[in-house]
């Protein structure tokens, strides 16, 4: 008897485990989020703290436009206001700052760093006042001449360049060779957040990175005595319009806030998955509770015979969830710890290289993962704990059935009503034409996910009777058992599968709404762009080719129209975002935008050419006045001259070259799109315009298959990263499928040992057990995947009116969706079917 | 129960100096001492002793279901000591039948399912006309479709001799198989595994500690210690009770 009893607890304590694993995960992820979050806000913090820690007052534009991607743009210092700050009494040092683009080519002229994928590259001058200079010389000396440079350690490292070499550095002036002079860290690190640094001379510096005459900031040391703020009211009283104020402590905190809210894009990104993978895991924490007190129905009911209260045997199934929930919290927190460092080892390899030091592990993220861990996990157990509470004492004397065939209408009938509801919205959203239909279509998706999970137990019984019994007629004996288990008790069945089917559900939609997305995208080019030849600058926004480039490519006698397309940020009708801007004459046949109103060819330098929603939205019309402010020419009236049909190329709206060379102080085409003489070869314009860009070799020339090409291609980069995280969705439910079938198994074991018995193989054994795991996950798949079909579709057909014009089912990857997710089936009855095959016969037999 | 049957033409199953010992050291239990023992072709054998004395690790190590320490088992001339587990896995199927004293069916299969089991196991055609047989011999014609939760305990055994028959074994071995059975039904069961012996020339061996069930065997083997302490040819209730006092149950 104490035997059994110790047995048991033994195998409760392994169950216990499992149970928390399912839970784990989620509390992982989420911990890992907030361990790499702090991890690098902290270093972050640490780093501007060093490098600002001389700077006692900072002098910056008071214009500043903040835009989604990138730091935030602001109005240049002119250089003049050094040399009135340095006469201040309260000024010991004071030195200009300029920052921006440069690219180092390394001995085989590629790009050290890519800027759209990777950190920054970018481009300083360097201080002459010590405590100005947050860089360390490890090698050589600072740079004196306009042919001098000084590099970080971590690119003179990769790139083998040392004091002396010459190295090649991209900026906005185009290509230049450089010499060597020094290696530089930065708070000891070789290349900080995997930023690649280019140290030149001022005047050098404002040539290639900045702007002649002007600084972005002016950086200023207090005399001996001077507080901060007296500095600060010193330079307040010289400062010309424009220009703002600040002390060492405040641009600090400024500069670290920045780093936060660059981060908070990233950590909302890991925090969602991590809320996918604690709903999966509720679902199997719901289920297993279930399965427990459905296999404690005997002990149970002989604790209330006993005189045991309801509240009492609620309390202790509660108490239990507890306990589980607190080890999911605990584990979670450690694995999420070393899922971090794992985070940071993977985001080195794709070459964002976070700063060294140990993880940040703050109270706030303790306290937050256990909370999480428990309150889940105790939430999930309620129901089958109202459940053990209801156990009549009788039960006790009953023999109990493990069977449990009885569907509660009651679920049935609001699982049917919850879908309804969330079907109906999605057709109000899709059919009813109101104003924010993608909201309604959202809702209803959601809803209906819920409706469709209450409804699962109804749809078990003929999809495993359907999908079982084929396979059961084709594999045999072993396979129609297997069907037989699965149809058991339907209700356990399809919790195991709803797990599944959100993870899977997820993938569907993802999968549909990336290839339409593609083939709208395919489809929108292929209708807008009727030019021949685009050059990708291949650098995101930051810096790109110089406008010679497309000067140079218009001249070639092969090619008829060039524009370039430049971005920049603005506010626009007071609003923070980006303008683009084209060569509008030659854009406007390069390219089909659709106009609709006005014309492109007398388009100037006020122009302002808006897509037909903003005109819609916004209520503007042909000859509308609208404001656009520019962080170095302040705000300008511009006039509503076009308005268009198509944004594939253009986006919202655009104003013309000629307009942004007259509002910003640096210029780059990020994209410049070509068209060829008539009767010109292809072949023959590429290879010249090849030759122009050969300089830049970030920079890609397309023909127009390519360039569709490359565009969705950026789609597949995303769409891998949210595979890799749904992935854990998956692993999750393949837990839960794998913990059911061990508990089914452990409640079937007289059964198991009497198939022995009378002669069941192992290996036969082994197979009805995969075969069931295999029927659960085929359910929850195709569950999943019908979900996902439908949301796909209606979310694409929402967006129609965004550019959403294909929709597109890829059949071969939702086949490969379904077959993988029958491998996962597999693989969640490997431990089980083990257990069963190596069972004790005899002691099974024994077991009632 | 004429004086023939008890004349064995040939061996179903033997047992030679067969020796179980479970645990070892100082806590060593030897449930099986030495014990050799005949069960011949055709008859109807019932091993009985006190708890503790054996019988049941006997008939598990008989029939394929426990490994002996040391010494041999054979059913019909197989020595099962030289089978792999697969081998004996098949052996049970096709060569031996069991009834297990409760819980015998797999309560997802009906009764017919629950009869063909151990032959749709091993995915061999079967005698169709034999099933047919055994399942008039037992009265399960109009059951056949019942799952076991909705057979009544007698039926339940009805039907777990059925499937011990179907697939034609060289021996059944049957474990206490009216333990939870009331009396009237107990009867019925005992009659249709003598009339398999009987009318079939089925042979069985059945462990029992109950005289009454006994007195339906051709001979009975007494067993105690791990050994066999006495046998008993064309036994009675009375005569069977007798021994078992005398052997101190």
């Amino acid at each position: 008897m104490f035997r059994t009893t110790f047995k048991n607890l033994r195998a409760r304590k392994r169950r216990l485990l499992t149970t928390a694993l399912a839970v784990t995960i989620g509390v992982a992820f989420m911990a890992g989020t907030l361990v790499i979050a702090d991890t690098i806000s902290r270093t972050f913090d640490d780093l501007f703290a060093d490098a600002t820690e001389g700077i006692d007052a900072a002098v910056r534009g008071s214009q500043s436009i903040d835009v989604d991607f990138g730091p935030e743009a602001r109005n240049p210092v002119p250089e003049t206001l050094v040399a009135q700050i340095a006469e201040l009494d309260g000024a010991a040092a004071v030195e200009g700052q300029v920052s921006g683009y440069a690219q180092f080519l390394d001995k085989d002229d590629e790009p050290v760093g890519n800027p759209g994928t990777g950190a920054p590259t970018l481009g300083f001058n360097w201080n002459e006042v010590p405590e100005l200079n947050p860089f360390e010389l490890t090698d050589g000396g600072p740079p004196s001449g306009a042919g001098e440079v000084v590099i970080d350690r971590g690119t003179a490292r990769d790139g083998g360049f040392a004091v002396g070499d010459t190295i090649a550095v991209l900026t906005q002036a185009g290509r230049g060779d450089f010499t060597v002079t020094g290696i530089v860290t930065f708070g000891g690190q070789d290349r900080p957040a995997g930023a690649t640094t280019a140290l030149f001379e001022t005047t050098t510096a404002q040539d290639l990175v900045g702007e002649p005459g002007t600084f972005q900031e002016i950086a200023v040391v207090a005399g001996e005595g001077v507080s901060e703020e007296d500095l600060v009211t010193q330079i307040q009283a010289i400062a010309p319009a424009g220009v703002e104020v600040l002390t060492g402590e405040q641009y600090t905190e400024d500069s670290q806030n920045q780093v936060q809210e660059g981060l908070s894009f990233f950590n909302t990104f890991l925090l969602v998955f991590a809320g996918i993978a604690l709903f999966v895991g509720s679902f199997i924490i719901y289920n297993t509770f279930n399965i427990l007190v459905a296999q404690r129905t005997g002990e149970l009911g002989l604790l209330r015979a006993l005189g045991a209260s309801r509240r009492q045997v609620f309390g202790s199934v509660i108490l239990e969830a507890t306990i589980v929930g607190v080890i999911a919290g605990v584990i979670g927190l450690v694995l999420g710890i070393g899922l971090a460092s794992l985070l940071k080892l993977a985001m080195a390899g794709l070459g964002i290289e976070l700063p060294g030091g140990a993880p940040v592990v703050t109270v706030r993220t303790a306290i937050t993962a256990l909370a999480t861990g428990m309150v889940i996990t105790v939430l999930a157990a309620l129901v089958p704990a109202r459940r053990a509470g209801a156990v009549p004492p009788l039960v006790a004397l009953r023999q109990r059935s493990v069977e449990d065939r009885a569907l509660p209408r009651r679920r049935t009938i609001a699982g049917g009503v919850v879908t309804a509801i969330g079907l109906a919205s999605l057709g109000y959203g899709l059919w009813g034409e109101p104003g924010n239909a993608i909201q309604f279509v959202g809702l209803g998706a959601l809803v209906t996910f819920i409706g469709v999970a209450l409804l699962a137990p109804v749809l078990a019984s003929p999809f495993v009777k359907g999908v079982g019994g084929l396979i059961a007629k084709l594999r045999g004996t072993p396979a129609a058992l297997a069907e037989k288990n699965a149809l058991r008790n339907p209700r356990r069945t399809s919790a195991t599968a709803s797990a599944l089917m959100i993870g899977v559900g997820l993938v569907g939609f993802i999968t549909i709404f990336a290839a339409s997305t593609k083939a709208s995208i395919d489809k929108t080019i292929d209708d807008a762009f009727t030019g021949d030849l685009v050059v990708a600058s291949g650098t995101f926004g930051f810096g790109g080719l110089p406008p010679e480039v497309a000067d140079e490519i218009a001249a070639l006698p092969e090619i008829d129209l060039v524009s370039g397309m430049r971005f920049g940020p603005a506010r626009v009708d007071g609003e923070d975002t980006g303008v683009v801007a084209v060569n509008t004459d030659q854009m406007a046949r390069l390219a089909d935008i659709g106009i609709s109103e006005g014309s492109a060819d007398d388009f100037g330098v006020s122009s302002f050419g808006i897509h037909e929603d903003v005109a819609e939205e916004k209520g503007w019309e042909l000859g509308t006045p609208v404001t656009i402010e520019f962080v170095d020419t302040g705000a300008q009236t511009f006039t509503v001259d076009v308005i268009y049909s198509e944004n594939a190329l253009a986006g919202p709206w655009f104003i013309d070259t000629a307009a942004f060379e007259a509002n910003y102080a640096q210029q780059f085409d990020a994209q410049i799109y070509a068209s060829l003489t008539e009767g010109a070869s292809l072949a023959k314009a590429r290879e010249s315009v090849e030759e122009i860009v050969d300089p830049y070799p970030a920079a890609e020339v397309q023909d127009q298959e390519e360039y569709t090409e490359a565009t969705a291609g950026q789609i597949d980069q995303l769409l891998g990263l949210v595979y890799l995280l749904l992935v854990f969705a998956v692993i999750i439910a393949v837990i839960g499928i794998s913990n059911t079938l061990a508990l089914s198994i452990y409640e079937r074991t007289h059964e198991l040992g009497l198939l022995r018995a009378v002669g069941m193989t192992r290996q036969q054994m082994r197979s009805s057990i995969r075969w069931e795991s295999v029927m659960i996950a085929l359910f929850g798949t195709i569950l999943g995947l019908t979900v996902g079909l439908v949301f796909g579709w209606a979310v694409v057909s929402a967006l129609a009116d965004e550019g959403f014009s294909v929709f597109q089912a890829p059949v071969s990857q939702l086949v490969v969706i379904a077959l993988l997710a029958a491998l996962a089936g597999v693989i969640a009855s490997l431990r089980p079917a083990r257990r069963a095959a190596k069972l004790d016969m005899l002691e099974a037999i024994m077991t009632e | 129960m004429t004086a023939a049957t008890t004349a064995p033409t040939s061996i179903a199953a033997q047992a030679v100096h067969a020796t179980k010992v479970y645990g070892s050291g100082d806590t060593a239990v030897r449930a099986l001492d030495d014990l050799s023992a005949e069960f011949g072709t055709g008859q109807y054998s019932a091993i009985m002793g006190p708890s503790g004395s054996g019988k049941s690790t006997l008939m598990h190590c008989m029939a394929g279901l426990d490994t002996l320490t040391d010494g041999q088992v054979f059913i019909g001339g197989t020595d099962l000591s030289e089978l792999s587990e697969k081998e004996l896995t098949q052996l049970r199927r096709e060569k031996v039948g069991f009834v297990f004293q409760a819980f015998n069916l797999v309560p997802t299969l009906d009764a017919q399912e629950n009869i063909t089991l151990p032959m749709d196991l091993g995915g061999s055609a079967y005698d169709d006309g034999w099933v047919d047989t055994v399942i008039d011999t037992v009265g399960l014609r109009d059951r056949l479709e019942h799952r076991p939760a909705e057979l009544s305990g007698g039926q339940q055994q009805r039907v777990a001799v059925a499937r011990a028959m179907a697939s034609r074994p060289e021996i059944i071995f049957a474990d206490e198989p009216t333990g939870n059975l009331d009396s009237k039904t107990g009867h019925e069961i005992l009659d249709f595994m003598r009339s398999a012996v009987d009318d079939f020339g089925q042979t069985i061996v059945m462990v029992t500690h109950d005289p009454m069930a006994a007195s339906y065997s051709d001979r009975v083997v007494f067993l105690a210690d791990g050994r066999i302490v006495d046998e008993m040819l064309e036994p009675t209730a009375e005569r069977v009770l007798d021994k078992m006092k005398q052997l101190g149950e």
